[in-house]
């Protein structure tokens, strides 16, 4: 333990030049815009801020593929935290894209809103990257400080401050949950520091304070990624919120809290995995099947979106339940995709507005396939693929994790999740008999800024072109997961 | 004489009591900013004691970024209390329900 | 050659079908028939021109699974070509025919189209039933087995809007499947047994199975008899034989075109075609053959009672059909397969005569089927009367008795006669004497639908004013297949019914005296094989063939050559049984219909439990329907209503409609928007995960 520090923090820094570099920007940015334009350069600083987090993710994607530490163990710079990085990065990015013009048109363009997104996104770079509870911790707070701010950004509604006030309590709560988990495992083990936490399980036994404190962080993160029975603030903030935060909410932060599970599972807790699995297993199922059957009685688009989310999440845990390398990359597949779909779709959802209003009415998409055909087969696709449906991309991410699921002798599981992507079908495709078999009603506007549309086609099309090869995603969710399980 | 396990025992016992108060408490959303507190101080609790116990230092270098990041919470979290009085003119927990289902 | 021939009329049915919206309907009409005409001019020049020996053409390799190996290919020998001709001619010359028959039909309504559609099916079936005839392999020749019956299933159903013609192709269908269960059943077991479905193979193997048992539902069969009988059974189906003819007479819905066509000269008589086709086997399996001499006699007399007192005049043809084919079969069955042939040749181009002719009669009377309310025609469609005394002439084998100069019918169905005489055997006797029965009953129910439609006063006033001849495009193709109906026996007698030299030749079977050594060292193996079963009189087989190797030729003889010589040298009684069977037929029909109408209908009544049991076609449909179609039904619809409606629906759709909502509105009651209520669930789920992980975990 006793190492010198100082020849380390040059190094350290060197390492965590993308997190510092961005962290400055945004900083720098908010004060820049203080002094000068304020909200007039919203507009601006969401396109620079985007194109930042797009060059660093570039940075983090070009830098040698070595893994490093820094800061004595906190700071882990590997193969699977880049991968994590990288599509935190680009999810955030693009989603910052897709909203601005929903905020534009609903005086909701505050310079602060990509600028806390940035440092939101340097949170989550943080957690995937932890390699001590601290570290975890401090990411895992930025990342939870800043969505808190976000959900609430629309400050006069009530429905986005009621969001904001609910995710803030039950965030906190988990916070808290986590941290008492944290505190258990640094005085049972000794240490704070995930490969000295794992040095104590070395005899495949774990101490029970040790495992209470697996629980209590396990719940932490089940919060985070929305896992059932620690989801029920996903519907309401994901309703509340501004739509272009809901968007966020949906992407970026579930890959970052998926991908510090299995950090923490496979770094700190690798040798109790008969452990952890079964809470997985646990939380997957009930997550598949209440994101599925809640999501049914859904009118409101967003709503169903989060209860979809809930679904998802429980098929990514499936992979992660599941074990060893190929669970990890079978849930790093999944969880790419999950993120580009959500991002396809929700920069459908972000333009769905009637007289300049947004909207979320599922029902208000009545007939839509008739006024926007293109659109509409997009929107199509990208529902498909959601469902699972081959052979679209989102049916190979589940069939990924059935697959791991299947290998690690968790068939039962692999079934059920068979039926919750069968009932979860269901709504999916009454969205599509809305756009294409509805009945005539108050027509939605149609229009769709530039944005909005290249990113829905876009992800569209790859959910169609994904079927070759998955894009190449399957090497690099394999490289990433082997630099995690060793 | 004091041992560990007195430590963990009131960390525990604050740490429930905080969360009780956040479920039980039906009447003002302040007490459930107190609750949050109290849990994290009892964490702050166990991680001091297990650093004395274990005689490492880093146990209270954690309970400093615990503090400083309660306190950066806690003020957000009164932000957005702001916000949602002025909108709905009550802090009632039983009044924000708006959405549900 | 070959290949265009074969794949023309799949050209004219593609075109016709798919294509006509591009070039038209009319001109869909006339590219099929077209390209039917073309493979028609070939199949003759092939005909005429074909070279000894059998060749074998492969267009592709087919499957290829483990020992299983098949191409898809052409078998060129006498038989097949026969079978082209047969098939393209009448096809040709239906499609000609259907081109003025279908030109205004009354099932339609003014601006459907229907034409291309009937062009289409009508070419996809010559094309499946090429595909049948010039098969190498029994696979292929599956393949154009059911080919053909899609073909008819649609044709037969073509008027979609009749009920009785829906029923009617279901029939067809769902009997056909019986028989083809039985066909495919035979090919599982030759391949089984041979580890080859391509026709050398097994024929090759033909004398070792004579040897071999078979275990099947329970107990040893020879294998050659099972596999005898099994293929049997298929053609039975398909050739409509007794206990499996139900379907023919029903088939009779579609239009009479193709009647002419698929059930008559072509389709039905694939089964003949197979037992000739597959002659090396049935050679060795007397059992089978005595059974398709059984059946096939029965046939011939129950078809002909049956048909003595039907009123619809296309049911008359289709009774007379079974029961000609039941000559066929009763000729391949003693073993002289050439004649099965010759009658399935002179059979095709005069029963297609009749029908089409009765089409023709149809056509002028506005589809009018029944022949009671027929009478006095002759006057108004004379050409239309002649061509169908002609084909009555044929059919009921008018002729010169003792020499070889007559109608079709005549010189083909007395040799089949003469030879169920010759072959001597009890069984065949037994077929002899049906058949010449049958015989009389041919008769007397052909000249009936004579006298009945073209004689006698008007029974129907206006629709006789209003009758007229057909069209020439229709009438075109019944000239030609008078002609057919009057030649075609006189020219092919010797070819193959004359003496064996000529017949040798004709279906390139090595001579006698050729193969005399090969069959003097052969004879201790392969014809003591035969031998030792009884039915087949070794000392006088003329042909054998060495074991192992496929034997040349396309039909194979054994026996056949034998019996040829007896029926030639029949006293003369036999040989003038069928035509005074014949005569008594045409004088009784003459009495009942032209010199005293009223003694039908008293007989009818004397005689009342008769002539229901023959009207109601010996009550065979009430059977069925009584013993399966009605059991079918009720097993049906207990899967249906019990299997599929309760418990799979109603288990999908109770999940679906009543547990997911009920759990639905669950999980939205739960979520209450209450911050302490999530609070809460959070709580609970840390507190169970605790308490699981404190029990079960890996804790000390």
């Amino acid at each position: 333990m006793e190492q010198t520090m100082t020849s380390d923090i040059p190094t350290g820094l060197a390492i965590l030049a993308p997190e510092i570099t961005l962290a400055v920007y945004a900083m720098a940015a908010l004060i820049f815009a203080v002094y000068t334009g304020k909200d007039r350069l919203s507009g601006a600083l969401t396109w620079l801020t985007a194109l930042v987090m797009a060059a660093i993710a570039l940075w983090i994607g070009m830098r040698a593929p070595a893994a490093r530490e820094a800061f004595n163990g906190a700071f882990i710079d590997d193969g699977f935290s880049r991968f994590a990085r990288i599509t935190i990065l680009l999810a955030v990015a693009a989603v910052l894209l897709t909203g601005k013009d929903y905020l534009d048109r609903g005086r909701l363009a505050r310079f602060e809103y990509p600028i806390i997104a940035a440092l939101a996104a340097v949170g989550m770079m943080m957690m995937v990257s932890a390699g001590d509870l601290m570290a975890l911790y401090m990411g895992l707070e930025l990342q939870s400080l800043a969505l808190y701010v976000l959900a609430a950004m629309n400050r006069d509604n009530v429905k986005s401050t009621e969001a904001g006030l609910k995710y803030f309590v039950l965030g906190a709560l988990s916070s808290g949950l986590l941290l008492y988990g944290a505190s258990l495992a640094y005085g049972f083990a000794g240490s704070t520091r995930f490969d000295v936490l794992i040095t104590t399980l070395s005899d495949g036994r774990v101490p029970i304070g040790l495992l209470f404190g697996l629980v209590f962080i396990l719940v932490g993160l089940a919060f985070k990624v929305s896992a059932v029975p620690f989801h029920m603030w996903t519907p309401d903030v994901y309703e509340g919120a501004p739509t272009p935060v809901t968007a966020l909410f949906a992407t970026a932060p579930k890959m970052a809290a998926m991908a510090l599970m299995a950090r923490v599972l496979h770094d700190a807790f690798g040798l109790a995995v008969g452990d952890w699995s079964q809470i997985l297993v646990l939380l997957s199922v009930l997550s598949m099947l209440l994101g599925a059957i809640a999501a049914i009685g859904q009118t409101n688009i967003k709503r169903l979106m989060a209860y979809s989310s809930i679904s998802h999440m429980g098929f990514a845990l499936m992979g992660l339940a599941a074990g060893g390398s190929f669970g990890v990359q079978a849930m790093l597949i999944y969880m790419v995709i999950y993120v580009m779909m959500n991002v396809g779709t929700f920069a459908f959802i972000l333009s769905m507005k009637r007289d300049g209003r947004p909207l979320a009415d599922i029902a208000a998409l009545n007939l839509y396939s008739l006024h926007a055909p293109g659109k509409a087969l997009a929107m199509l696709i990208l529902l498909f693929s959601l469902a699972g449906i081959p052979p679209l991309l989102g049916f190979f991410g589940k069939f990924y994790v059935l697959k791991a699921a299947v290998d690690a002798g968790l068939v039962w599981l692999a079934g059920v999740g068979m039926i919750a992507s069968v009932i979860g079908a269901f709504y999916y495709l009454r969205i599509v008999y809305y756009m294409y078999f509805g009945e005539e009603g108050e027509a939605i506007d149609t229009s769709m800024p530039p944005v909005q549309w290249l990113f829905l086609m876009a992800t569209a099309a790859v959910m169609l072109l994904g079927v070759v090869n998955l894009l190449g995603l399957e090497p690099l969710a394999e490289a990433a997961a082997a630099a995690l399980v060793r | 004489m004091i041992g560990l396990e007195h430590y963990l025992s009131l960390a525990a016992g604050l740490f429930v009591i905080g969360i009780f108060g956040i479920f039980l408490n039906r009447k003002n959303v302040i007490i459930i900013l107190m609750s949050i507190e109290l849990m994290l101080l009892a964490v702050n609790i166990n991680l001091v004691a297990f650093s004395h116990f274990l005689g490492d230092l880093v146990g209270q270098v954690f309970t400093m970024f615990v503090l400083t990041v309660a306190a950066a919470e806690a003020s957000i979290g009164l932000a957005i209390l702001v916000a949602f009085y002025r909108n709905r003119g009550s802090i009632e927990v039983e009044d924000v329900n708006v959405m549900k289902g | 050659m070959a290949t265009i021939l074969l794949f023309a009329p799949l050209a004219g049915a593609l075109i016709a079908g798919f294509g006509w919206r591009l070039i038209g309907e009319a001109a869909a009409q006339y590219v099929s028939t077209g390209l039917l005409f073309l493979s028609a001019v070939l199949a003759w020049i092939l005909f005429l021109g074909l070279e000894p020996g059998t060749q074998h053409i492969a267009l592709f390799r087919w499957v290829e699974s483990g020992t299983l190996s098949v191409d898809w290919g052409i078998r060129m020998d006498r038989l097949t070509a026969i079978m082209l001709i047969v098939v393209t001619t009448v096809s040709a010359l239906v499609h000609l025919y259907s081109i003025g028959y279908m030109a205004d039909d009354p099932e339609w309504k003014p601006g459907e189209s229907y034409k291309p559609r009937f062009f289409a099916y009508l070419s996809f079936f010559t094309f499946a039933m090429l595909m049948l005839v010039t098969s190498d392999n029994l696979l292929q020749l599956f393949f154009g087995w059911e080919g053909v019956g899609v073909a008819s299933y649609l044709l037969i159903g073509f008027y979609y809007r009749k009920p009785s013609a829906n029923a009617a192709a279901i029939k067809a269908f769902v009997v056909n499947r019986v028989g083809d269960f039985g066909f495919a059943l035979g090919i599982f077991a030759l391949y089984w047994l041979t580890d080859s479905i391509v026709l050398d193979d097994v024929f090759a193997a033909a004398p070792a199975l004579a040897d071999q048992n078979l275990a099947f539902l329970w107990r040893d069969w020879n294998a050659a008899n099972l596999v005898g009988v099994l293929l049997f059974i298929g053609a039975m189906g398909k050739s409509a034989q007794f206990f499996l003819h139900t379907w023919l007479p029903d088939a009779m819905e579609g239009p009479t075109p193709v009647s002419a066509l698929i059930h008559a000269a072509t389709m039905v008589t694939a089964g003949v075609f197979l037992v000739v086709r597959m002659s090396p086997l049935y050679e060795y399996a007397p059992a089978a053959t005595d059974m398709i001499v059984v059946t096939g006699a029965v046939t011939a007399f129950f078809a002909a009672t049956v048909g003595l007192v039907q009123n619809d005049i296309k049911r008359v043809i289709a009774y007379s059909t079974c029961s000609q084919l039941g000559y066929m079969f009763a000729a391949a069955g003693v073993g002289v397969y050439s004649v099965a042939m010759f009658h399935l040749l002179t059979h095709a181009f005069f029963k297609a005569l009749l029908f089409l002719c009765a089409g023709a009669v149809i056509h002028a009377m506005h589809h009018e089927q029944d022949m009671r309310r027929y009478g006095g025609l002759r006057h108004k469609i004379p050409q239309t009367f002649w061509l169908m005394v002609i084909g009555t002439l044929a059919i009921t084998g008018v002729g010169i008795p003792g020499t070889q100069i007559g109608f079709a019918g005549f010189l083909s169905k007395d040799a089949i006669i003469e030879s169920t005489w010759g072959a001597g055997t009890s069984v065949a006797e037994f077929a002899f004497w049906l058949l010449v029965i049958a015989a009389a009953f041919t008769s007397f129910y052909s000249w009936r639908l004579i006298f009945m439609t073209f004689f006698g006063q008007p029974r129907d006033s206006h629709a006789h004013e209003h009758a007229h001849e057909a069209p020439l495009v229709m009438r075109v193709p019944l000239y030609a297949l008078a002609l057919g109906a009057v030649v075609s026996g006189m020219l092919w007698y010797g070819s193959f019914f004359g003496k064996h030299e000529q017949v040798n030749e004709f279906f390139a079977i090595p001579a006698h005296e050729e193969t005399a050594a090969g069959a003097a060292t052969a004879e201790g193996s392969g014809g003591a094989a035969g031998a030792g079963h009884g039915a087949v009189p070794a000392g006088g087989s003329h042909m054998t063939a060495a074991p192992g190797v496929a034997p040349e030729g396309a039909i194979f003889m054994l026996r056949g050559g034998e019996v040829m010589d007896r029926a030639h040298h029949a006293p003369k009684w036999v040989k003038f049984a069928p035509f005074l069977a014949m005569l008594g037929g045409l004088a009784l029909a003459w009495l009942f219909y032209i010199r005293n109408t009223a003694l039908p209908q008293r007989l009818a009544a004397t005689f009342r439990p008769l002539y229901l049991f023959l009207l109601n076609k010996w009550y065979f449909d009430e059977l069925y329907d009584a013993l399966f179609v009605k059991n079918a039904f009720r097993l049906g619809r207990l899967f249906w209503k019990g299997g599929d409606e309760r418990l799979i629906d109603g288990t999908i759709n109770g999940v679906a409609m009543g547990l997911v909502p009920r759990m639905t509105r669950f999980a939205r009651a739960v979520q209450t928007g209450y911050v302490f209520t999530y609070a809460l669930a959070m709580v609970v789920g840390i507190v169970v995960l605790l308490t699981w992980m404190a029990i079960s975990g890996g804790a000390e």
